[in-house]
């Protein structure tokens, strides 16, 4: 694919855009408040796209895409019964906690509601978390533009790396966010085209259904046993292990996406983020995975159309996006979608480098490190941890050139920190009787518990490093499992400590726990920012794409 | 900063430069697609951020 001087001049007015929006805002900086958090003035539509856009990097487009080829509209399943029912859930009851407790972050409100030691864990963690998730993101973006354009990894990944630190060293969580929507924009405008381009292609979703295999097409109808669908996982493992525990762990308890809602200006801007964001959410499967199954489709047309094949010598999906971009688009519109592309992983990388530099400057340093200091000392902390966060960043891109499968190894992560981690928050905040070290002895346990059952299970060929207890049918069933596993170790391990340890004051956590917190009910709002009417809504929506897509 | 004016500047101008190069090279195409693409998404575009042009020019207007 080659890109012609059209192609550059959209990239780079993109990018003099996304450097202007770091150099406008730069002014409104004058407290570590201002560069961490946004001040808590930014409005609810743009914190509700930057919610969903946080996290439409990497994994996103062409994560999704390949699934798509690989596993049909399964993959749906991380929208329709992921994402958007853990969104409601956050919107709805979590959100009121973390925003009235005035808790600058997520571990800050481990702080709160428990004891330093949960935060430190959580905080430590999260931090390795992001700068690796921001480094994968840099990994996959350089390896991209080498494969498909010929550029120069190492000049990919530095070149990216200084744009993005650039507009967030100057403008920093409010122009990452500002970006992120533009970003969104650019997403959906630049692969709406692709994807009705290709779906026509392939003869319309009844070509499609014709074409493929019909469990690749029915989301819901072979999901009985792990062998008749694609993607080897049951019932089960799908509701619970993506349905409940990895998308709820993610969506409710991440900094990343958590830190989007954080930032708007009023409680009820806050719960309204993810609610507004679930309604365009639900409608990005046709986006970034229709295209992979079209691929999948096209692919058996006799066009002359296939996926290249990877180093072991099956069909590489990660190419799918990059292939059909290279069929449906000519130059002019292909510029645009590559820029769209590169403003995805940079603005997951933003988004990462972000949500590191509040961590480490309000969970390590003014915790650990040096506490009580002027604000402006934290401001140029919170400045120089963002290009160290960069720097550490390039590192992991280097890291990651040793590990092949971006998605895998992020469901691993995500598995061993996320998903105790959301026992932990459901238990502390809806019920009382929590104690701090019931909570730290179960994030603790269960963590160990995802680690332990990684390196004693097997998945094509992965895993099981100590012992081979169990063979999963795929690694997606043992990433389910794993968390499903960690998920309720944490729940049981917690309840059963606090259980005999002493519980704090009802007036010590005011604000932090359900029952002791005053939900404000906000009268004048008219009906459709309610969330109750919103909520329902979305549900009705949902359950007709669910029902449709059976 | 009211983040319409850039974004609608942006997809105003990105909208523009593909209408003009999808006027210019209207037989351009890919290998599967037979339809000007440039030129359909650049109106999309153009229209899109003219629209956050004009909602935050009416946004402005009331609130000043």
């Amino acid at each position: 694919m080659r890109l012609a001087a059209v192609d550059y001049v959209l990239l780079v007015l993109y990018f003099a855009f996304v450097l202007g929006i770091g150099w406008r805002l730069r002014k409104r900086i004058s407290s570590s408040g201002d560069f961490l958090m946004s001040g808590r003035s930014v409005p609810v539509w743009i914190t509700s796209l930057a919610f969903i856009a946080a996290n439409l990097g990497a994994v996103e487009l062409i994560g999704m895409a390949a699934s798509g080829a690989k596993y049909g509209i399964m993959t749906a399943h991380f929208y329709w019964l992921g994402a958007i029912p853990a969104m409601l859930f956050m919107g709805i009851f979590m959100m009121p906690f973390y925003y009235g407790s005035k808790a600058r972050s997520v571990p800050e409100y481990l702080k709160l509601r428990f004891d330093e030691k949960s935060r430190a864990f959580n905080a430590f963690s999260f931090a390795v978390m992001t700068i690796f998730s921001s480094g994968i993101s840099m990994y996959a973006l350089g390896l991209l533009l080498q494969l498909v354009l010929g550029w120069s990894f190492t000049v990919s990944v530095l070149a990216s790396a200084a744009i993005v630190l650039a507009y967030t060293f100057l403008g920093g969580l409010t122009s990452a966010i500002y970006n992120e929507v533009l970003q969104f924009f650019l997403i959906v405008i630049g692969f709406a085209p692709l994807a009705i381009l290709s779906v026509q292609k392939a003869g319309g979703w009844h070509g499609i259904v014709a074409r493929l295999p019909p469990n690749m097409t029915h989301a819901w109808s072979y999901m009985g046993s792990p062998t008749e669908n694609p993607m080897g996982v049951e019932l089960f493992g799908m509701v619970a292990g993506l349905g409940f525990v990895l998308s709820f762990g993610y969506w409710c308890t991440n900094f990343l996406v958590v830190q989007r809602a954080m930032a708007a200006e009023s409680m009820s801007a806050a719960r309204r983020t993810p609610l507004v964001g679930t309604l365009p959410k639900m409608f990005l499967p046709f986006i970034v995975i229709m295209p992979g199954i079209a691929a999948a489709a096209l692919a058996k047309m006799n066009l002359g159309y296939h996926l290249p094949q990877n180093a072991a010598g099956g069909p590489d999906y990660t190419q799918a996006l990059t292939t059909l971009m290279a069929q449906f688009y000519p130059s002019g519109i292909l510029g645009l979608g590559m820029t769209g592309l590169m403003a995805s992983f940079m603005s997951g990388m933003a988004g990462n480098v972000t949500a590191f530099n509040t961590v480490f400057t309000y969970d390590i340093y003014q915790s650990y490190i040096r506490p009580g200091a002027d604000d402006h000392h934290y401001l140029t902390v919170g400045r120089v941890t963002t290009v160290f966060g960069v720097l550490l960043s390039i590192l992991a891109a280097y890291v990651a050139t040793r590990y092949n499968n971006i998605m895998d190894l992020l469901q691993l992560v995500f598995g061993c920190v996320n998903a105790p981690l959301f026992a932990t928050f459901l238990l502390g905040m809806f019920w009382k009787r929590t104690t701090a070290n019931g909570a730290f002895a179960g994030l603790t346990i269960g963590t160990g518990a995802a680690v332990l059952t990684l390196c004693t299970t097997v998945a094509e060929g992965k895993g099981g490093w100590i012992a081979n207890l169990y063979q999963f049918p795929s690694q997606m069933a043992q990433n389910f499992w794993i968390a499903i596993i960690a998920f309720a170790t944490c729940f049981v391990i917690s309840v059963a400590v606090s259980m005999v340890t002493t519980p704090r004051t009802d007036k010590e956590m005011e604000g932090l726990v359900y029952g002791l917190t005053h939900v404000p009910h906000d009268a004048t709002a008219k009906w459709y920012q309610r969330p109750a009417p919103l909520t329902a809504i979305v549900i009705v929506l949902l359950i007709i794409l669910n029902i449709w897509f059976r | 900063m009211d983040l319409r004016v850039p974004s609608g500047w942006f997809f105003a101008l990105a909208g523009l430069i593909l209408v003009g190069w999808g006027l210019y090279a209207p037989d351009l195409h890919a290998n599967f697609t037979t339809v000007n693409v440039n030129l359909y998404s650049g109106i999309t575009m153009l229209v899109f951020g003219l629209f956050l042009l004009a909602l935050a020019w009416r946004a402005s207007r009331s609130g000043s």
